[in-house]
C-alpha cells in the first residue's frame, strides 16, 4: 500500500513538474525543475525497502544481521544517502537558475522568455545596439535577439578607434 | 611489457584538478592582480602534473593493464570503485592535453574581467569533473561527477554574464538538468532492481534482471547520455549556447562535454548491455543518421563562425554513435572493431574540433566579430592561420592524410562488412556535405576581399599573444596529421582500448567485487536479487 502511494505520488510530482516546464513563465520553470527532482528523490527513496519503525543498522552479529536481512525488518540506509546527495545538488543548481533567471529578468524587465518580446527588447535592452541595420524584426528567432558581443581583447583604447571599430559600433 | 603500477595513482586525475582549483579559489581572495597570475600558474602546474599522470596511465593501459582501486579500502561493492583501461586512459589524456594547449589561448585572449571572475580554477573544476566521469567504476558517482562537470561548465558559460550568455545558460542549464534527473533515475531504478551501484556488480547481475527492466535502464541511460553528447533528438541545449561564451570556453567545452557523454555511452553500453546493443542496433543507427544529418543541415544556415561549427559537433556525434552501434556485430575485422574506431574517431574529433574552433576564435577575437559576412579575405593577413584551418576543415570532412579519414574510412568499411548500406551511405553523403560546410566557412573567413571596414586587432597585439593564440591549433592539427600518417598504429591502440572494453569478464575481475556478509556465500548475486525481486 505504502508502495502504491508513493508510486502515485511520483508519478503526479513528475506530470506536474513536466507541465510546469512546458508553460511560458520562468517562475514555472523553476518550480516544475524543483517537482522534477523531488519526484525522482522519492523514487529512489522508494528504491531502499519501505520498513516500517526498523532501523537502517544492521548489528555487529553477522547471525543475528542474516535473520533480520531474511526477515527483511531493517531498513536500506543506502537510498537515503543517495537522496541527500541529490537534494544537495538540486538545490545548488535550483539557485543558480534562479540567479539566471533573475539576471535576465532584469534586462528583460519582464518573466517571459525573450523570444516572443523580441520587440520590447530592441527597444528597452541598453544592450542592443542601436544599428537600423542590425534591429530586428519582431518576430526574429530568440537567440538573434543578443547581437554577438565579445569583450575587448588587447585592452588598447585607441586600437578600437585606429581600426575603425569605434564607427562601426556607433552607426 | 610487463608494468606495474600503484593503484593509488587513480586518484590523482580527480584529486590534482581538485586540489589546485581549491588553492586557485583561495586566492580568489587576494586583488585581481595579484590572484590571475597565480591562478594561471596554478592551472599550468596542475594541467602538466594531469597530463604526466594520464600519460602514465595511457603507457601502462596500452599494454594490456588495467587497473582498479577502492576508495577507503572498502572492499568493492561497497566503497567506491574507480577504474582505469585503455578507453579510460585515451580519454584522460586527451582531455588532459586539450585543456592543457587551451591555457595559452585562454591567457592571451581573456579579457581581465573574465579572468577575475574565476576563469582558471572553474576550468580545473571542470576538468576535475570530466576525469571523475572517466575514472569512476560506480554509477551514481558518476552522476555526482556529471554534476561536478555541470555546474562548472555552467558558471563558466555564463562567466562574463552578457544578455545572449545569460540566455544562453538558462537553456542549457534546463536542458542538461532534465538529462541529470534521468541519469539519477535510472541510477535508483538501477539499485532498485539489482541492489548495487558498483558498475562491476551491475555488469554481473544485468542478466538477472526482467528483461523490461533493463530495457528501462538502458533507455533511460542513453537519454541521459545522449543528453550529455548532443545526440538527436535531444541536442537543442547546443547550438543555443555554445556560441554565446568567450571562445576559448567555446572550445574547452567541445573538447570536454559532449565527449564525455559519448565516452559514458561507450563504457556502459558493452559493459551493461551486451545484448540490448545488438537488439537496439536499427534504433541507434537511425539516431545515428539523423544526428549527422540534422546537424550537417543546420550547420549550412548558420551566420557565424561558433554556431556553425557547434552544428558540426553534433554531425560529427553521429558518427560516433553508429560506431558503436556496430561494435558488438561480428565481422571481417573482428568483433569490436566498430568501437575501435569509434573511439578513434572520438579522438580525432576532439582535436579536430578544437583545433577549429581555436582558430575560428583567434579570428573572432581579432577582427571583432565572428558573423561569416563581415569577414573575408584574412589569408592575407594570417596566412599560417589560414593553412592549418584549411587542414582542420579538411580532417573534419574527412581527407587524408588526416585523422578524419582514417576515422571515416573505418566507420565506412565496418559498415559495409556488417551489410549496413543505408548508414554507410548517409555517412558518406553527410561527409560530402560537410565537405561544402568547411569549404563555405573557409571562403567566407579568408577568400575574397578583406571587409572594407574591419582590420585584424593583431597589429597591436605582441607577438607572444598572437604566438600563444596560434599554439593550440597548430598543435592539434599537427596531431592530427599524425594520427593520420600513423593511422594503423593510432587504430591498433584504440582496438585494444575497445577490446578491453567489451571485456565484461576482465572488468567484473579486475575490481574483485567481495561476497556480501549475511548472504549465502555459494549463490550471492541470485539471493540478494531474490529479496529485491519479491519487495512488497
Amino acid at each position: 500500500m505504502t508502495a502504491l502511494m508513493l508510486a502515485v505520488l511520483v508519478g503526479v510530482l513528475m506530470a506536474t513538474g513536466a507541465y510546469l516546464i512546458l508553460q511560458r513563465g520562468q517562475i514555472k520553470l523553476v518550480l516544475g525543475l524543483a517537482l522534477l527532482s523531488h519526484g525522482v528523490n522519492l523514487a529512489l527513496f522508494g528504491t531502499g525497502e519501505l520498513t516500517r519503525g526498523a532501523p537502517a543498522i544492521l548489528p555487529h552479529d553477522a547471525a543475528e544481521a542474516a535473520q533480520l536481512l531474511a526477515a527483511r525488518t531493517v531498513a536500506d540506509p543506502l537510498p537515503q544517502a543517495l537522496i541527500l546527495t541529490a537534494i544537495v545538488i538540486s538545490f545548488g543548481v535550483t539557485a543558480f537558475i534562479v540567479v539566471l533567471i533573475s539576471r535576465r529578468d532584469a534586462f528583460t524587465g519582464s518573466d517571459l522568455a525573450p523570444g516572443e518580446l523580441a520587440g520590447v527588447i530592441n527597444s528597452a535592452d541598453p544592450f542592443t545596439p542601436h544599428d537600423p541595420a542590425l534591429a530586428l524584426p519582431e518576430a526574429a528567432d530568440d537567440y538573434d535577439v543578443f547581437a554577438y558581443e565579445l569583450d575587448e581583447v588587447y585592452d588598447l583604447p585607441e586600437a578600437k578607434e585606429l581600426l575603425g571599430h569605434e564607427e562601426i559600433d556607433r552607426e | 611489457m610487463e608494468m606495474s603500477l600503484p593503484p593509488t595513482i587513480l586518484a590523482f586525475p580527480v584529486a590534482i584538478p581538485l586540489a589546485f582549483a581549491a588553492l586557485g579559489i583561495v586566492f580568489q581572495l587576494m586583488r585581481p592582480t595579484r590572484a590571475v597570475p597565480m591562478q594561471q600558474f596554478l592551472a599550468g602546474i596542475a594541467l602538466v602534473c594531469n597530463l604526466a599522470v594520464a600519460s602514465v596511465l595511457l603507457v601502462f593501459t596500452l599494454s594490456g593493464g588495467r587497473l582498479a582501486f577502492q576508495m577507503g579500502l572498502w572492499p568493492a561493492p561497497f566503497g567506491i570503485t574507480v577504474y582505469a583501461d585503455a578507453l579510460t586512459a585515451i580519454m584522460l589524456f586527451f582531455v588532459g592535453l586539450l585543456s592543457l594547449l587551451l591555457l595559452p589561448f585562454a591567457m592571451a585572449s581573456l579579457d581581465a574581467r573574465r579572468e577575475r571572475q574565476g576563469f582558471y580554477p572553474m576550468a580545473l573544476v571542470l576538468l576535475m569533473g570530466a576525469n571523475g566521469a572517466f575514472i569512476t567504476g560506480d554509477l551514481f558517482n558518476l552522476y555526482v561527477f556529471y554534476e561536478v562537470l555541470l555546474m562548472a561548465s555552467f558558471v563558466l558559460l555564463a562567466l562574463g554574464g552578457t544578455p545572449s550568455q545569460i540566455n544562453g545558460s538558462i537553456r542549457y542549464v534546463v536542458l542538461n538538468l532534465m538529462g541529470s534527473i534521468l541519469l539519477l533515475l535510472a541510477a535508483g531504478i538501477t539499485y532498485g532492481t539489482l541492489g548495487t551501484l558498483n558498475m562491476a556488480q551491475i555488469a554481473e547481475r544485468m542478466p538477472l534482471a526482467p528483461p523490461a527492466v533493463t530495457a528501462l535502464i538502458a533507455g533511460l541511460l542513453l537519454v541521459a547520455f545522449g543528453g550529455k553528447a548532443a545526440l538527436f533528438p535531444v541536442f537543442f541545449w547546443l547550438p543555443s549556447s555554445y556560441h554565446t561564451p568567450h571562445p576559448a570556453v567555446t572550445a574547452l567545452f567541445s573538447g570536454v562535454l559532449t565527449k564525455v557523454g559519448m565516452y559514458s555511452l561507450f563504457r556502459t553500453f558493452p559493459l551493461f548491455f551486451p545484448d540490448l546493443l545488438i537488439a537496439w542496433q536499427p534504433l541507434l543507427l537511425v539516431l545515428a543518421g539523423l544526428t549527422m544529418l540534422v546537424g550537417v543541415l543546420g550547420a549550412f544556415a548558420q551566420p557565424t563562425i561558433r554556431r556553425l561549427l557547434s552544428f558540426h559537433i553534433i554531425s560529427q556525434i553521429g558518427y560516433m554513435l553508429m560506431g558503436l552501434a556496430v561494435a558488438l556485430i561480428p565481422s571481417p575485422f573482428g568483433v569490436g572493431f566498430g568501437l575501435a574506431v569509434a573511439i578513434l574517431f572520438l579522438v580525432h574529433n576532439q582535436l579536430v574540433k578544437t583545433a577549429l574552433l581555436t582558430g575560428g576564435g583567434q579570428v573572432e577575437i581579432e577582427m571583432g566579430t565572428g558573423k561569416l559576412n563581415e569577414l573575408g579575405g584574412l589569408v592575407s593577413q594570417k596566412p599560417l592561420l589560414a593553412v592549418l584551418f584549411f587542414i582542420a576543415a579538411f580532417s573534419l570532412a574527412g581527407f587524408p592524410p588526416t585523422s578524419g579519414f582514417i576515422g571515416k574510412l573505418g566507420l565506412i568499411e565496418v559498415t559495409f562488412a556488417t551489410d549496413k548500406w543505408l548508414i554507410a551511405g548517409v555517412s558518406i553523403f553527410v561527409s560530402l556535405l560537410t565537405t561544402m560546410s568547411m569549404i563555405r566557412l573557409w571562403q567566407y573567413i579568408f577568400w575574397g576581399k578583406p571587409h572594407t571596414q574591419r582590420r585584424s586587432r593583431s597589429e597591436y597585439a605582441p607577438s607572444t599573444t598572437q604566438a600563444m593564440l596560434l599554439t593550440p591549433t597548430a598543435v592539434l592539427v599537427v596531431l592530427s596529421l599524425l594520427i593520420g600518417i600513423f593511422g594503423q598504429r593510432a587504430l591498433d591502440a584504440t582496438q585494444i582500448a575497445a577490446s578491453q572494453a567489451i571485456d565484461r569478464k576482465a572488468y567484473i575481475e579486475t575490481v574483485n567485487l567481495q561476497p556480501t556478509p549475511g548472504v549465502q556465500a555459494s549463490e550471492p548475486s541470485a539471493a540478494v536479487l531474490g529479496t529485491r525481486m519479491s519487495a512488497p
